[in-house]
């Protein structure tokens, strides 16, 4: 069954075909669950019932329902939703951009970059939407610097790869001294928490500052999925079939730098999506950004709501959401790629 | 159309020319061969001529069009580039590959939708290898892979193709598919510029060959002109012959080569052509072609010390038996002017003349001083 249903090429096109219907349809399944789970337990109808009455059709669900649905659990989702889009999509265009499976969104060192300028807001104590936007400041800069630190004369993608892990080796350097002089009581459990990742301060004015990063990235990558299957091939091959490749590159790691830098910025580091899930989706969809972009953002916006899920409901306490991504993910991972041919390059 | 390069000129570093004074041009239609030792800049010849590198001198030119300032969507229209089967490609499948070569003619935001995918299937059935369409790029062979990247350019719709190397890395078979693919394509009107390893392969399926020596001296010409054994001992540093196989409706020709040339020797022999008494015997039963042979023979009279004519009239044989002193490479021009005309025979037999011989007089290399020495006072 499982060989049939992954390994041959011409079922995998059928397959895929149907699953571009679904594709769409999961996430939106997924955070309509997800919007009913939760310490009070809320069943699909009822939910529905309650959009329903946001549209003006029957009657409201008691007022204390209606706000954990409205004011805590969707602006949480809907976090998740774009996190897991936003991070899979900058995954997925980077191991493209560097043909390499290894790479993540973190590759540059925008990860540990926005990680070290949260670190520092939380010392400074900022108020959150403050450590928000230090975040992002910082995940920029260091983009900045390893742009700067890779480019040269000679025009190879590989050193920008180097200097993006000796970027991220250098804030993590950072971020381990920023903790080191935190105030042990209060500021280094925060700081620690943090990058473990969560995604429980979500509220409507943080998603007002960071979506609007993720969103136009997803954008413009989505409008140029079918130019983004030229970054793997050599220069002079992308360049002969008349794409301008630099220009390529560079809006690919703008795009996936702001969207990683603005995912940081609002949840901490959250491991694993961005390596995860565009490779289940290259096992299943193939190579091709056409399918390959859009099954990324939409399986990666469904995975991280249903792990976002598990993590806020599984105790009482909040599990970080990074401890799940990868106790869920990696063994799933493993399974999946012993039964396809997984990724070849 | 027209390709061409005037006078281009190229080094990486300064004083270290590698392309120097490139001169030549293609007409849509004709088929260039690129050949050369291993590092003496194919590749780089290649990628100046698209535009990737830029040329210190000189220009490449498309229709009269500057290569290098022509809008990229523009240049690719007419060109389209196969890269060597190696290396780092993406694990796509063979269709979405191939429908890589229709970027060019899409918006900047637009995805391949149903003419694209027609125009592939079109490529792959000119190819043959629709079979291949569904596979992944990993999985086929390598000969396999190289019509993939052919069929991708060709999507492309181009009136030239440049193909680095494209029969290197090839088994027989394979390396017959492509040089066959090369020559149907040039007779559909595209203009291919192929690089090569195998000068028979230029030889046999050219129509032009361009040589680059070490030190960025290039030769253009004619393939027949161009490719003689004295050329690529120059180019190669290799002793070779060309040889001939007769098939009853065709000549094959092939290049062996023989031995290497020490560095001494051929840097004597790009300074003193070679001399030679020859004698060359040709055989043809055509009474027509006796007054063309006799007119192709004129400019060479100079050279020639001794000339025989006998008619063979009871069967219709003519035999002309001309002896030459002269140097090497004006036999061999005579000789393959000669052998292009068919229902014609020619036998060269070859003796080198005692003064250019290596190793006599070691001590006197420049041509003028050995002459001097040995033919004032002879031995």
């Amino acid at each position: 069954m499982k060989a049939s249903f992954l390994g041959k090429q011409n079922h995998k096109q059928d397959f895929s075909r149907k699953w571009d219907f679904f594709l769409v349809l999961i996430p939106l399944v997924v955070a309509l669950l997800a919007l009913g789970i939760g310490r009070i337990n809320v069943s699909p109808l009822e939910v529905l019932q309650s959009i329903g009455a946001h549209l003006g059709l029957g009657d409201a669900l008691s007022p204390q329902i209606e706000v954990v649905l409205w004011n805590i659990r969707l602006p949480r989702i809907l976090l998740a939703l774009f996190v897991g889009a936003g991070l899979s999509a900058a995954g997925c265009v980077f191991q493209s951009l560097f043909s390499n499976p290894l790479a993540t969104p973190d590759t540059l060192g925008v990860a540990s970059g926005a990680g070290f300028g949260a670190a520092l807001g939380i010392l400074l104590e900022l108020p959150f939407l403050g450590v928000q936007m230090v975040s992002l400041l910082f995940g920029i800069v260091a983009v900045m610097l390893t742009v700067l630190a890779g480019s040269s004369r000679q025009q190879g993608i590989n050193r920008f790869v180097l200097a993006g892990i000796m970027m991220g080796s250098l804030f993590s350097a950072l971020i381990s001294l920023v903790k080191f002089t935190a105030d042990t009581e209060n500021q280094l459990p925060a700081i620690t928490y943090w990058l473990m990742g969560n995604l429980d301060s979500a509220n409507y004015y943080s998603l007002l500052l960071g979506l609007p990063f993720i969103l136009g990235g997803i954008i413009v990558l989505w409008l140029l999925r079918w130019r983004i299957n030229l970054l793997p091939l050599s220069e002079d091959e992308a360049r002969s079939n008349g794409v301008n490749i630099w220009n390529l590159r560079i809006i690919t790691v703008l795009c996936a730098t702001a969207m990683t830098a603005s995912c940081v910025s609002m949840c901490g580091q959250v491991g694993w999506v961005g390596l995860l899930v565009p490779h289940l989706c290259r096992m299943k969809w193939g190579n091709n950004h056409l399918k390959l972009l859009p099954a990324s953002i939409f399986i990666g916006a469904a995975f991280l709501v249903m792990v976002d899920t598990a993590a806020r409901s599984i105790s009482a306490a909040e599990f970080p959401i990074s401890i799940l991504t990868a106790i869920i993910g990696a063994p799933f991972f493993i399974v999946l790629m012993r039964h396809t041919e997984g990724w070849k390059q | 159309m027209k390709l061409e390069v005037q006078n281009g000129s190229f080094s990486y570093k300064k004083n270290l020319p590698i392309l120097k004074r490139v001169h030549f041009s293609v007409e849509s239609g004709e088929l260039m061969a690129v050949l050369g030792p291993n590092g003496v800049g194919k590749t780089t010849l290649l990628r100046c001529i698209m535009g990737f590198l830029r040329w210190n001198e000189g220009r490449s030119l498309m229709n009269g069009e500057d290569i290098y300032t022509m809008s990229s969507r523009k240049l690719w229209q007419y060109v389209s580039y196969v890269p060597q089967a190696k290396g780092a490609f993406s694990d796509f499948i063979v269709e979405d590959m191939i429908l890589l070569g229709c970027t060019n003619r899409l918006g900047l935001f637009a995805t391949p939708g149903k003419y694209e995918k027609e125009q592939v299937q079109k490529v792959a059935e000119r190819l043959g290898i629709t079979h291949l369409l569904h596979k992944r790029c990993t999985e086929i062979s390598g000969g396999e892979l190289q019509m993939v990247l052919i069929a991708r350019a060709l999507a492309a719709q181009p009136t030239f193709l440049i193909l680095d190397e494209p029969e290197s890395n090839l088994d027989f078979k394979n390396q017959l598919v492509i040089l066959d693919t090369l020559s149907e394509l040039a007779s559909e009107g595209i203009g291919c510029i192929f690089n090569t390893h195998y000068p028979t392969h230029a030889l046999m399926r050219a129509s032009k060959s361009l040589l680059l020596q070490k030190g960025g001296d290039t030769l253009f010409g004619d393939t027949t002109q161009i490719m003689t054994e004295t050329n690529l001992e120059n180019t190669f540093g290799v002793k070779t012959m060309i040889g001939e196989f007769e098939t009853s409706n065709n000549t094959y020709r092939s290049v062996f080569p023989i031995q290497i040339l020490p560095e001494s020797e051929k840097a004597v022999q790009e300074e003193t052509p070679e001399e030679v008494i020859a004698g060359v015997l040709i055989l043809f039963s055509d009474s027509a072609l006796l007054e063309k042979i006799n007119r192709w023979i004129i400019p060479y009279n100079a050279y020639l010390i001794g000339r025989m004519e006998i008619p063979y009239r009871a069967e219709g044989v003519y035999m002309i038996y001309l002896t030459f002193d002269s140097p090497v490479e004006q036999i061999d021009r005579l000789t393959h002017r000669l052998m292009s005309l068919s229902g014609v025979q020619i036998k060269t037999l070859l003796s080198p003349k005692k003064k250019n011989r290596m190793g006599d007089n070691p001590k006197i290399i420049d041509y003028t001083g050995r002459r001097n020495s040995t033919y004032s006072k002879p031995p």
